[in-house]
């Protein structure tokens, strides 16, 4: 249990949350490497089908960030 | 809310996340493991965060249901 | 179009339950622009019952596919093969295309993943409702172009009745009274007139009281 690294995948707003990880990152803030960020143009066009493919494909857990 | 550059954009999707909840409580996968953020282009510090936290909440839960049974691809 | 709603999840499971190899069949037409039914559709659906079985621990296979439209011969012969090789095809089509399946493979086990719910339109979106019943006699003409027969709950010929109510139907506030849309349209188009006409009781046998339907075309007939 104590190895357990959660796999996430993170679907992000290109605006919001995909420049806010990039501005995590240039400020050397550190988040894990075990989330996968997927980038959309907005959160609006987050589809059902793409969150259980993730599922699916083994996610833990899946993020919304907008 | 309503901080999003297509001005709603963010408003629709947590109303499609919240029917995916409702579909992984279905499944079996569990509402728990999907979550929805607000997090703006400045709050970087805000996104370092968030994802922490939900890695320690997701530790809590265990690993999903496919991959325990064996099913890892 | 023809509007439906998928079945949960849970009772789907159930249909499923006697089977191991299962074709989820989508069509491309109706069902497809309301959203219950089309390839997007066919995928979340599948993709649910693929995770939902294997945490059930019997893991099933679910294999996806979407034709443009199952209640026609031509477009099913060209998923023969696909449909052959699965023990059960859960179509998400009317009840019209889970027929068309069967009567064109009768070997072919099928189940219905949605609920065929009406004819009707998307209003907003995300919001459909009921436009039409099929009756097989059509009276548009009479009524502004409002279908008395689909929009009241009591498929009056002469309305409105004594439960229309600040223009809402007595059986929920919900609901437009079909009557006050006809009157307020034919007003609008200035001949109130109209209103006044009485409809006789209207024979019932061109619906679905005279039973199921035939319609032939000797002029589109091959022999
Ligand atoms: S099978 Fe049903 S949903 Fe598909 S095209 Fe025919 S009538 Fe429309
Ligand atoms: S009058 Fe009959 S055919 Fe015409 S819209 Fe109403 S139900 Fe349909």
């Amino acid at each position: 249990m104590n190895e357990f690294e959660p796999q996430i995948v993170a679907f992000c707003c290109h605006f919001c949350a995909y420049a806010a990880a990039d501005l995590a990152g240039s400020l050397r803030l550190q988040y894990p490497t075990n989330l996968k960020v997927i980038r959309l143009p907005c959160t609006g066009k987050l589809d059902t089908l793409h969150v259980l493919k993730a599922f699916e494909e083994g996610a833990d857990g899946v993020m919304v960030a907008g | 809310m309503g901080d999003c550059h297509y001005l709603e954009g963010n408003v629709r999707a947590e109303r499609r996340v919240e029917y995916a909840k409702g579909l992984l409580d279905q499944i079996g996968l569990g509402a728990d493991r999907l979550e929805m953020h607000l997090i703006s282009s400045a709050m970087g510090r805000e996104f370092a965060e968030t994802t922490v936290e939900m890695t320690e909440r997701m530790k809590q839960l265990g690993p999903s249901p496919l991959r325990r049974r064996g099913n890892e691809k | 179009m023809i509007v439906g709603e998928q079945k949960p999840l849970e009772e789907i499971k159930e249909l499923v339950a006697d089977y191991e190899r299962i074709l989820v069949l989508g069509c491309g037409t109706c069902v497809t622009v309301c959203f219950t039914g089309g390839e997007k559709e066919v995928g979340i659906l599948a993709s649910s019952l693929r995770m939902a079985t294997k945490i059930d621990g019997q893991g099933k296979v679910f294999d996806e596919d979407t034709v443009q439209r199952q209640c026609e011969w031509e477009f099913l012969d060209a998923v023969e093969q696909e449909i052959k090789e699965h023990d059960l095809i859960l179509s998400t089509a009317c009840g019209i295309g889970v027929q068309a399946i069967v009567e064109r493979f009768p070997q072919a086990r099928v189940a219905p993943a949605i609920n065929t719910t009406f004819l009707g339109l998307p209003e907003e979106h995300g919001l459909w409702t009921e436009r039409c019943a099929a009756c097989g006699e059509c009276m548009l003409h009479q009524t502004a172009g409002v279908c008395p027969i689909a929009r009241c709950a009591k498929s009056l010929m002469n309305g409105p009745c004594g439960g229309s109510q600040d223009g809402k139907c007595e059986i929920d506030p919900e609901v437009a009274c079909a009557w006050q849309l006809i009157y307020d349209r034919l007003k609008a188009q200035g001949r109130l007139d109209q209103m006044l006409e009485i409809t006789p009781a209207r024979d019932w046998s061109t619906s679905r009281d005279g039973g199921p339907r035939r319609l032939v075309r000797q002029d589109l007939r091959i022999d």
